[in-house]
């Protein structure tokens, strides 16, 4: 039987579909099977980020209203055969579906797959309620912000009350000259205030844009910090006794190399 | 406070009583009164209300809703002892209970303290008619509003009003004390923008200002 996760936030713009995305893609690069449902209906967009737009025929409001089965709705990745997307629809909105009928497709999904991966929608609604109905786990995506961590605390309370457990957190767009200087909160000073368990932590990346515009996920690219970062989280999701990923200062760095040039100067 | 009025908190919740006996337009403009008067505290509240043995009828108990929505209160459910009163609770759409045949005496204020022990999120709130003792973390976005005073063995970062049924002896106190703002009775502060304060502190009213000392000056 297979782990069903939420991926959530709250505020919107965090990180929350690059997270399923490249979570899903680095699991199925493991060898595990994945399935990524994209649960906010109306605002679809996990299809795009993982470039598989153009194969959608049935959505999940097809499938829970019975016109389609899901392994119809079911559309394979282009590269990895073990990763499957089950697309939101676009023409409804969250009332198409509710906690019940979530609960019952989470259900049929764990049955065929290692992981079943959602997407939630921004917000604390009906929508983020039907996306972690059926969750076995919770991760909280938040960026290093007052804003977005104000909004990630609101959610650990309601994913509390609704008693999933504790929820995990992966703390997105890191930037780790702003935080030395003591203008971004540090990774610390978020899990003050969240104190929740931390799953990972992802760095500002412009290989995400890139990413993200091709449809490709970023942990092909083993040249993209971030997705070196996913690959960590995916690790740990999996089990694996692994660190939480270091972000090199990128400014440190420089320094560093600029200091042994000099060295060799004289 | 009017004796036709009473309000309890257990960690149940709120429970409001009312007089059983007194007339309905002169109970509904005290309550009216009262709510009022006490704004600081009820706002966004959800309590039962006690009617005791008094037979309301749905209209009646319309007008009572529509009172108490003014007053941003919700009513959870309707205890009463009168069948038909009951009946009208339902009829309203509201959950209806009989009242135990002994019931227990409302206890004052100063005998209830609740203790709760966890960390208070982000729209999150609690309240409480007596004094609050939380063991854990008040987070910015989070809400505690007492009757009496209130003490936090943590880090008070959310809103905070003691004394909300005004009462301005009522003091706050916490492991550091930086909340987004404070109020007791009728006051409001605001907390001063200052580095982050590691030592326990408390709040009180002294001449009419809400003023903040380190924990050492506290003197009874």
């Amino acid at each position: 039987m297979g782990r069903v996760i939420t991926v959530t936030s709250g505020k919107g713009g965090v990180g929350k579909t690059t997270t399923t995305a490249n979570l899903g893609t680095a699991l199925a690069m493991r060898g595990a099977r994945v399935a990524v449902v994209d649960a906010d209906i109306g605002l679809r967009n996990l299809d795009v980020v993982m470039g598989l737009e153009n194969r959608i025929v049935y959505d999940l409001v097809d499938v829970v209203e019975g016109r389609a089965r899901l392994r119809q709705a079911l559309i394979k990745d282009k590269r990895l055969p073990e990763l499957c997307l089950l697309p939101a629809a676009q023409t409804r909105d969250k009332d198409a579906v509710n906690a019940q009928q979530m609960i019952d497709l989470t259900n049929q999904l764990r049955h065929d797959f290692d992981f079943v991966l959602i997407d939630s929608p921004a917000g604390i609604e009906s929508g983020f309620r039907n996306a972690i109905a059926g969750a076995d786990e919770v991760i909280i995506v938040t960026t290093p912000e007052v804003s977005a961590v104000r909004d990630a605390d609101r959610i650990v309370g309601l994913v509390e009350a609704a008693e999933k457990g504790p929820p995990s957190l992966v703390i997105n767009r890191i930037k780790p000259r702003l935080v030395s200087r003591g203008e971004m909160l540090s990774v610390e000073d978020v899990l003050e205030l969240l104190a929740i368990s931390l799953l990972g932590i992802v760095p500002e990346d412009e290989t995400i844009v890139i990413a993200t515009n091709r449809g490709e996920a970023a942990v092909y690219d083993t040249n993209s910090l971030a997705g070196r970062a996913y690959i960590n989280i995916a690790q740990r999701l999996a089990g694996e006794d692994v660190p939480v990923m270091a972000i090199p200062d990128q400014q440190g760095m420089l320094e560093r190399l600029l200091g042994l040039f000099g060295r060799r100067r004289t | 406070m009017s004796d036709l009025i009473t309000i309890k908190g257990s960690r149940d919740g709120l429970r409001l009583r009312l007089d059983a006996n007194a007339a309905w337009p002169e109970l509904l403009s005290r309550l009216d009164h009262h709510l009022g008067e006490r704004r600081g505290f009820f706002h966004g509240a959800s309590l039962v209300i006690d009617l005791g043995e008094r037979e309301v009828s749905p209209a009646q108990l319309d007008e009572m809703l529509a009172l108490i929505r003014q007053h941003g209160v919700q009513a959870t459910a309707i205890d009463s002892s009168e069948r038909a009163t009951r009946a009208a609770a339902r009829a309203v759409g509201l959950a209806a209970r009989p009242l135990p045949r002994y019931p227990e005496p409302m206890p004052t204020v100063e005998a209830e303290a609740l203790m709760v022990m966890r960390t208070l999120r982000s729209g999150q709130v609690l309240r409480h008619t007596g004094h609050i003792t939380l063991i854990g973390d008040v987070n910015p976005g989070a809400e505690v509003i007492a009757g009496g005073s209130v003490v936090v063995w943590g880090r008070l970062r959310g809103l905070v009003h003691a004394g909300a049924l005004g009462d301005q002896s009522a003091i706050i106190c916490a492991l550091e004390l930086t909340p987004t703002q404070l109020r007791i009775a009728d006051l409001i502060a605001r907390a001063p923008d200052r580095d982050k304060v590691s030592r326990p502190e408390f709040a009180r009213v002294v001449a009419g200002e809400i003023v903040v000392d380190g924990w050492e000056s506290f003197k009874r």
